[in-house]
């Protein structure tokens, strides 16, 4: 701790020298430096600990019982103290079993009550969430590289699920035609729409903040409006509910054979494709390297004879196009029985925070994923005990301290590591 | 950037007439169609114009089809103005005409439905009202930017005002303690901004969507636990306050004079801030450091303290207009209930080029758009209204995407500044 200040010096290239000075660095010792240093792993880590540590005390805070206890805290504080504890690995426990192992299930499992299948509900709810997630993560960590902050996934997503949608209902073919066919429309509607404040920014600078912002409402209201329209607007309920999708337009299953409840389907391995395509395209291909150099440096790359407006304009669209697969992974999958106005959940909003938690690369996009897929599965099963908006408000607390490692150093008082903080940026207006 | 190939622009003579080839044809052709519009249609039409407050008896029957074969006509006249070329000082001028007259018909046009009245005072005091939010997210804005921080999180701002607003109300029982409430909750949020963008220099736009999941997550978890407990999300209601017989005059009274506080203090600050920004030390102060910040350090400002403590006060302003929602509408709190009105704040701000009065006629427009819609749709209009609530933001839209070219930022709006680096 206390040689902080020679970490952040700024004269750092011959700094090797003053290393080997130090008596031969062991395992223990380097490996205590690096849990006490700011780099990503440590800090992904620490934000995490963080945020559920707040989430806590939210939690605390606001329930009435234990409010109660604390308002005679000095008379006798173990009241408090137990109230608190049971409060919190309570809520917390609720959302672990709803997300990965829940231990009644386990319990009866192994009495031999409970098939194998049972016990994998959880997991298979997890990865039915993460997967929309990854796609929306993709987007949103995709337009990153560019210097795009794609707020508009949310939109983006709900175009691609009314792609696939008609697509999925109004054709007549078989599998191995329609089922392709209904997720490339998907992403082709998410494209276009996503196009479109690329198009705007390119043509005319309006910052894609806003201009996204405002196509996920009217994308929103739009599909409000479709529902109702005859040629969307299912033909046996009453209620806002789609047409129902073809049989042949379904994605299938992966484990319902274990048990029907497992929902988790093909869709989650479309989606790990995408990631491993998205990361070709950005490390391995031309158009990837575009991106990546228009976003470190605009000028650089235009100097270079790129053209910024048309990679701003590919980007966004490539990025629509990753969400709106999200969109058919929806709607061809879990929601196959009909869209509603609730299907997109907050899937759009929640890409932004995975992909600044996964750092705007695959990988970490789609382990992110996992971890907010989690969120969300524990959260809805957990509920009402435990308000469902604690996955929002923890996926929230934990990004603010990804994006702002400063933070996180100085709270914790951590060491500099060798490059620097690692920070997103986004570029004003 | 020097690498555009298209030809330099031949040097024009300032006071010489200028052609306006792309304005003038959209604006003949919108003109053009207006005209089509009222041959084909409007024959026989008419549009009723009431004044439904003061003299409730009155009421214009307008013939919509000369109306808008007039509006059309001027509409296209301007445009062709511009084609054949108009002196530069006037073309400021003849577009704003045009824009009014193709607006004006299509708001005869809109109103010459069977059963539709054009209120004007209810609909020009709505307006009015409907504008508060992004007079009050705009302002923040410009505080906010003119001192070089970047606010993405009035959205946020907003959900925390809008929630502790009623919060606060219901605890102590009155609604001037939950307008407090809801300042100070909206400036603690930016106080948030303000630390991470000052201190530890992180990218203030991601901050500031990240600030906005955070308030969004925090108020609906708050609700969710709070709803359980009774009696701390109750409605209140803000009262309207009326200058007895000034409230009686015709369009004037019912619009400015029979509003609720919220109206009165939006106008006000409008003029309050504009005052600041441009007539006292603080401003200037605020405006280097926007625009220059390293000459303003030079010159002995504080240029971090500064920003931090006007992203803090500006804070106050969002954190007020998002009481609107809750105790200026007398609803009770609900999840997402700003619904991105926060992000039209910061459009208006852009359009009123981060300056308070063009905030106020930003403002005018986009209030006057939502309650236009709002009346529409009430009425049974043969627009879904799906496709009118859509208008505030498609209108959005269209202005950041035609102006925010042109309209210059501060210069130094979002960029961290360390003294170290200079």
């Amino acid at each position: 701790m206390s040689d902080s200040t020679t970490a952040e010096a700024p004269a750092e290239p011959p700094a090797p020298a003053a290393e080997p000075a130090e008596d031969k660095p062991n395992f223990m010792r380097l490996f205590g430096r690096y849990l006490t240093e700011a780099n990503s792993v440590m800090v992904t880590i620490y934000s995490l600990l963080l945020a559920f540590l707040i989430g806590a005390i939210l939690l605390i805070v606001s329930d009435e019982y234990t409010r109660s206890t604390f308002t005679y805290f000095f008379a006798r504080p173990q009241d408090a103290w137990y109230a608190s504890r049971d409060l919190i690995v309570e809520s917390y426990t609720a959302l672990f079993e709803g997300a990965i192992l829940n231990f009644n299930t386990l319990e009866s499992y192994q009495a031999g009550q409970a098939e194998f299948g049972n016990l994998l509900r959880p997991l298979s709810e997890t990865l039915t969430y993460a997967t929309p997630l990854i796609f929306t993560g993709l987007a949103v960590g995709l337009a990153f590289r560019a210097g795009l902050f794609n707020i508009g996934a949310q939109g983006q997503l709900i175009f691609g699920m009314m792609g696939a949608l008609i697509v999925g209902f109004s054709l007549d073919l078989p599998i191995w035609l329609h089922l392709p066919l209904a997720v490339i429309a998907g992403g082709v509607a998410g494209g276009l729409f996503g196009a479109i404040p690329g198009v705007l920014k390119a043509s005319t600078g309006a910052h894609e903040v806003i201009s996204s912002i405002m196509l996920n409402n009217i994308a929103a209201l739009f599909l409000v409006w479709a529902l109702g329209t005859t040629f969307l607007h299912s033909t046996v309920k009453s209620d806002l509910v789609s047409k129902p999708v073809d049989d042949t337009a379904i994605l299938p299953t992966l484990l319902s054979s274990l048990n029907p409840s497992l929902r988790v389907n093909l869709a989650l391995v479309i989606g790990i494709a995408a990631a491993v395509f998205t990361w070709w395209l950005l490390s391995k291909s031309t158009f990837g390297f575009r991106i990546r150099a228009v976003g470190f440096n605009e000028h650089a790359a235009a100097t270079a004879g790129m053209r910024i407006g048309s990679t701003y304009t590919t980007t966004m669209a490539a990025a629509g196009a990753l969400a709106g697969l999200g969109g058919a992974a929806l709607a061809l999958g879990v929601s196959s029985g009909g869209i509603t106005t609730n299907t997109a959940l907050d899937y759009g909003f929640s890409g932004i925070t995975v992909a600044l938690l996964g750092r705007a690369n695959p990988g970490g996009i789609v382990a992110s994923a996992l971890l907010f897929g989690a969120l969300k599965a524990g959260a809805l099963s957990a509920q009402p005990d435990v308000p469902v908006d604690i996955s929002t408000l923890l996926q929230a607390t934990i990004v603010l301290f990804i994006a702002a490692p400063a933070l996180v150093k100085a709270i914790l008082h951590l060491r500099t590591p060798r490059g620097g903080l690692v920070t997103l940026e986004a570029k004003g207006w | 950037m020097a690498v555009d190939t298209a030809p330099a622009p031949a040097l024009v003579d300032d006071r010489a007439p200028a052609r306006h080839l792309k304005a003038g044809i959209t604006y003949l052709v919108l003109g053009a169609l207006l005209v089509v519009v009222a041959l084909t249609w409007l024959g026989g039409h008419s549009t009723t114009v009431a004044f439904d407050k003061t003299l409730t008896d009155v009421r214009w029957d307008v013939p919509t089809f000369g109306v808008v074969l007039a509006l059309g006509i001027a509409c296209a006249a301007a445009g062709a103005w511009m084609c054949v070329g108009l002196p530069q000082r006037r073309f400021k001028s003849a577009s704003a005409a045009a824009v009014a007259a193709f607006v004006l018909a299509l708001l005869f046009w809109a109103y010459s439905q069977e059963g539709t009245v054009f209120r004007a005072e209810s609909i020009l005091a709505g307006a009015l009202f409907l504008s508060m939010p992004y007079i009050f997210g705009a302002l923040s804005g410009v505080v906010c930017e003119r001192s070089g921080v970047i606010n993405i999180g009035i959205e946020g701002q907003f959900l925390m005002g809008a929630f502790t607003g009623v919060l606060v109300a219901n605890i102590t029982g009155s609604i001037y303690a939950g307008l407090a409430g809801a300042m100070i909750a909206g400036s603690l949020s930016t106080m948030l901004l303000a630390l991470l963008a000052t201190k530890y220099q992180v990218n203030q736009v991601v901050v500031g969507v990240i600030l906005n999941l955070l308030a969004l997550g925090f108020t609906s978890f708050m609700y969710d636990q709070l709803k359980k407990a009774d009696g701390l999300n109750d409605a209140f209601s803000v009262p309207v306050i009326s200058w007895g017989p000034l409230a009686d005059i015709p369009v004037l009274g019912p619009v400015l004079f029979q509003q609720k506080l919220f109206v009165y203090v939006g106008l006000v600050m409008v003029l309050v801030v504009w005052f600041l920004l441009y007539r006292t030390r603080w401003g200037l102060r605020t405006r280097a450091v926007g625009e220059h910040p390293a000459a303003a350090d030079s010159m002995g400002v504080n240029v971090n303290r500064l920003r931090y403590w006007n992203v803090v006060a500006a804070g106050l302003l969002a954190g007020f207009g998002g009481a609107w929602f809750t105790l200026g509408n007398s609803l009770a709190f609900n999840k997402n209930m700003t619904a991105g009105l926060g992000f039209v704040a910061l459009a208006v701000m852009i359009v009123g080029r981060w300056n308070p009065l063009g905030v106020l006629a930003g403002a005018l427009i986009f209030g006057f758009t939502t309650q236009i819609a709002r009346d529409l749709s009430a009425a049974g209009s043969s627009v879904p209204g799906e496709f009118l609530q859509m208008l505030p933001y498609a209108v959005t839209l269209v202005v950041v995407a035609g102006l925010i070219g042109k309209a210059k930022a501060p210069a130094a709006d979002g960029v961290p500044y360390n003294p170290g680096d200079k």
